[in-house]
């Protein structure tokens, strides 16, 4: 480019910059509208439902329904069973370390301030069962002064605003319209910031596959009309699913016939299992 | 337009080309349907097969197993928790019979703190012995059914009737003879069942049957009553020939109905204490032998030898028929 010597150096610098920034700004318009038409052009690719409006299923429409979950604690007798039809399930790797349910143990004993509590995976319990890959709960208060025990199971409190979702920097993990939370496996880069980012634990790392996982209410049986596995392998009926949408489901008649509560309230996650005969230790 | 300017310009639509062409690339199909995600894979999702079938899945070929469970307690235990999940059954083979029910059954009825008083709950150490819950007890079916029936005799006239019975068993309901049983302090849900089944002919006896069946059935309450109502205690009789103490370890095994020392917590099941040790001998060998029908019976006498029978009868005899409780 050849230099010119008729205007001073100052001026002509000045001169080419005012330029620039209203070429750059110009060319930022551009971008932005070219970049806005671009998006719906993509969801547009897609925008017709190929199924006649029922998502995501043809006999399954989600928007019809709400789902909800109901632990009633006085009930459980901690035989396991759930977590069992769980791992059988939905494939959950078989060790004492992954779960997308599981049932904790409280116990109050005499004399003592603090509560004593443990899982299916506590060593004692897993020697108690033979194997990693059965579960049973030892009777290892069989001779104490126990003032107080229950058992609680625990899964995903497919939250309302469910902090996983939010620190998800890829949208692998998003909230169905009838109120499950699932995931991407497709999609999941497996950053493992969901796992850090659940208040209840609800989520662990499957190593093999590279992604997390945790509970989905069995999604693929309740868009069938199923139960999930673990409502229907429970032999005591300390878990109860159904649509809250129906007044007259399980879950419905649940919530309104009982005080219910839920795990961290504080936590502003507006979990969507409901618990029944629980300590203030239960978190 | 100066053409250092027109380069400047045309790379960065060059750089917005490539970006929207990479974008819509990229960006997988379904993404931004419903939200920031791919909604594909809620369709993904919902399209897995259930592995766990539910026990409507059994119903068609299991209907007599399905059709006694469903009216058992255990109807709220689905098939897939003791069997497996059915998935590919039965094309892929059978499913599996679970072999140890003692681990099994004791995941929910082991007694423990924390389980609500409402589930039934065994102390395993007293219960069984070590057995197989399945010796005593149907899986499909549980509930071990001892029908209870209710007693109300007269006890004055059950002793008239008892003139009857006293040649064999006893003026006061003690035998005299080895092999008949003592009937004096029985339990007399007991005797009434039993008196009964002689009656209707579903138990047999060359004495007993047309004995039985000459009674009403107010007589064979009147008689349980008066029977239930005398002193166990007779004459202590021979030495047994079988070795008291072994019977006591092989008797645990008994203990859950017939209680430790004979004397059971269910009148509808006889009290053995304290009788008659040839009775008893003859009797386990005829459950044994399926002579007497009993399923529960029929099931815990399978595995015992004549001399084990003769042990067990030794340690019922010697013990007291007096309740401690």
């Amino acid at each position: 480019m050849k230099k010119d010597d008729s205007k001073p150096a100052l001026t002509a610098r000045r001169a080419f910059l005012t330029k620039l920034a209203g070429a750059a700004t110009c060319a930022g318009a551009a971008v932005g509208a070219a970049a806005l038409a671009a998006i719906p052009a993509v969801s547009a690719k897609t925008a017709a439902p190929p199924d006649g409006g029922s998502f995501p299923t043809k006999d399954y429409d989600w928007t019809k329904h709400q789902w909800g979950f109901g632990v009633d604690a006085t009930k459980c007798i901690g035989c396991l069973r759930c977590v069992e039809a769980c791992k059988t399930e939905n494939k959950v790797p078989r060790n004492a370390h992954q779960f997308r349910t599981w049932v904790e143990r409280y116990v109050y004993l005499e004399g003592e301030k603090a509560v004593r509590i443990d899982s299916q995976q506590d060593p004692v319990n897993i020697e108690a069962s033979g194997s990693q890959k059965e579960f049973r709960f030892a009777n290892r208060y069989k001779d104490a002064k126990v003032d107080k025990a229950f058992f609680v199971p625990k899964l995903c409190n497919q939250c309302t605003h469910p902090a996983c979702v939010q620190v998800c920097p890829v949208g692998a993990t998003y909230r169905t319209k009838d109120g499950v939370v699932l995931i991407d496996h497709d999609y999941c880069i497996g950053c493992r910031y969901c796992v850090q980012a659940c208040p209840y634990g609800a989520r662990y790392f499957d190593e093999e596959k590279g992604v997390s996982d945790k509970c989905t209410w069995c999604y693929h049986r309740i868009t069938k009309g199923l139960e999930p596995a673990c409502v229907e392998a429970c032999p005591v009926g300390a878990r109860i699913f159904g649509d809250q949408n129906d007044k007259q489901s399980p879950i419905s008649l649940f919530i309104r016939n009982n005080r219910v509560q839920v795990l961290r309230p504080e936590s502003g996650n507006a979990p969507n299992v409901f618990y029944v005969g629980i300590d203030k230790e239960v978190n | 337009m100066p053409k250092h300017i027109f380069r400047l310009l045309s790379l960065i639509v060059g750089f917005l080309v490539v970006t929207i062409i990479a974008i819509s690339f990229l960006i997988p199909d379904s993404f931004y349907r419903f939200g920031h995600y791919r909604a594909n894979s809620v369709i993904e999702i919902a399209a897995q097969e259930p592995v766990l079938q539910t026990a409507n899945y059994c119903k068609d070929c299991h209907t007599e197993r399905h059709a006694q469970w469903s009216a058992s307690n255990h109807k709220s235990v689905t098939c897939e928790v003791c069997h497996g999940a059915a998935l590919g059954h039965p094309q892929n083979g059978k499913l599996p019979i679970p072999k140890d029910a003692a681990k099994l059954c004791t995941l929910c009825h082991e007694a423990m703190p924390g389980r609500p008083r409402t589930q039934p709950q065994i102390q395993v150490a007293q219960h069984s012995g070590g057995q197989q819950c399945t010796v005593c007890h149907n899986p499909h079916s549980p509930k071990i059914a001892a029908t209870l029936v209710k007693v109300a005799g007269n006890a004055a006239a059950g002793k008239q009737k008892a003139a009857d019975c006293a040649a064999c068993h006893g003026v006061a309901g003690i035998s005299p003879n080895d092999t008949w049983p003592n009937l004096a302090g029985q339990n007399a849900a007991y005797l009434v069942r039993i008196l009964a089944a002689y009656k209707s002919g579903d138990q047999k006896d060359v004495a007993m049957t047309p004995l039985a069946q000459a009674l009403g059935d107010a007589d064979i309450q009147n008689l349980a009553t008066y029977y239930a109502g005398l002193n166990c205690k007779g004459a202590a009789g021979e030495k047994p020939a079988g070795d008291a103490a072994a019977g006591k370890v092989l008797a645990k095994n008994c203990a859950a109905c017939h209680g430790e020392t004979g004397i059971g917590s269910n009148p509808a099941w006889p009290k053995l204490a304290a009788q008659k040790p040839g009775y008893l001998v003859n009797v386990l060998k005829a459950f044994k032998a399926g002579l007497r029908k009993d399923p529960m019976m029929a099931g815990v006498s399978r595995g015992l030898s004549d001399t084990d029978i003769a042990n067990l009868a030794a340690y019922y005899a010697a013990q007291s028929c007096q309740s401690t409780k």
